[in-house]
């Protein structure tokens, strides 16, 4: 029962991660390529060097010198790309299917922490929460970025990204699943508080990035992430529902 | 197993929450690897998706 709701939720996850990968070719992923002919100063370059990537050096990169650890490729791209896949779709597609088996994971987590049910008929409520703790709190302090756009120390903003959500989250839980006012009230300071501390900023703003573009890309990135999550919740509820009645 | 498995919410309350939380961290570090992680590996396959999320990326 158990291993068979966890597979349900899996295979929900999966297939969400699939479908979302053409969905982000129409829009996301053509302004983030447009964003990086700015890293390095202008257009028309190359975004990465696929051709010496692939298979080879992500073995190396597990191997006895492995544990590539090193921070971030800094704005300006990899010299060698040392991604998993040759192609960028496949390392998108393989990205996407990890991220929504994960979220898939996450949301059916909370549900059966907190003692409720995602179904069929419920699961675009708890994915659009999912949404509101996920993507939207984080985006009021981090808006979603480009390449080749200014930002704060990585680790710092990924600090205040995870308590973001994870503070956004617990407030919707007790604002929308609990009845005790005591508990509403903490809920709604839970949802400002992070917002409180400052998300983490550089000091000099200037980018290369056209304004309209970043715009442009923010706006494509939360509708892309609100669709993300309904499919979540719809998908988590739909498989959990079939589990049921096949359990039956 | 018995009739109380036909509703998830109605596990038993240890090997609901076991299970609640076997499912969340699992799921936690999966979102870890593909938004998260440091590895110069996993950035480069999951840039775009990094970005398109709004995961803090770079």
């Amino acid at each position: 029962m158990l291993v068979r709701f966890l597979l349900a939720t899996l295979v929900a996850g999966l297939f969400v991660g699939v479908v979302m990968t053409p969905i982000q070719y129409m829009r996301v992923v053509p302004l983030i390529l447009h964003a990086e002919a700015y890293e390095n100063g202008g257009p028309g370059i190359e975004p990465a060097h696929h051709h010496d990537a692939g298979l080879v050096s992500s073995a190396s990169a597990h191997g006895v010198d492995g544990k590539v650890i090193l921070a971030h490729v800094p704005a300006g791209g990899a010299e060698a790309n040392p991604a998993l896949f040759e192609s960028r779709l496949l390392g998108t597609l393989a990205a996407n299917i990890v991220t929504g088996a994960g979220f898939a994971l996450m949301l059916a987590a909370v549900a059966m922490l907190t003692g409720r049910r995602i179904t069929a008929q419920n699961g675009a409520l708890w994915g659009l929460a999912g949404f509101g703790a996920v993507a939207l709190a984080p985006a009021l302090g981090l808006p979603p970025e480009l390449p080749a756009m200014p930002a704060a120390d990585l680790t710092l903003r990924q600090t205040w990204w995870i308590m973001t959500v994870g503070l956004t989250a617990i407030g919707l839980y007790c604002l929308i699943l609990r009845r005790e006012t005591a508990l509403r009230v903490a809920g709604v300071a839970l949802l400002v508080v992070p917002h409180l501390f400052a998300a983490p900023h550089p000091a000099d703003l200037s980018s290369p990035i056209p304004p309209t573009l970043a715009a442009e890309f923010a706006v494509a990135s939360l509708a892309t992430g609100a669709l993300f999550w309904v499919l979540i919740g719809l998908s988590v509820g739909f498989a959990q529902d079939r589990m049921l009645r096949a359990e039956g | 197993m018995t009739t109380e498995t036909r509703s998830i919410a109605g596990l038993h309350s240890g090997t609901r929450l076991a299970t609640g939380v076997f499912a969340l961290v699992l799921g936690a570090f999966f979102v870890w690897g593909a938004g998260f992680a440091h590895s110069d590996a996993l950035h480069a396959t999951t840039h775009d998706v990094r970005h398109a999320n709004g995961f803090p990326c770079h």
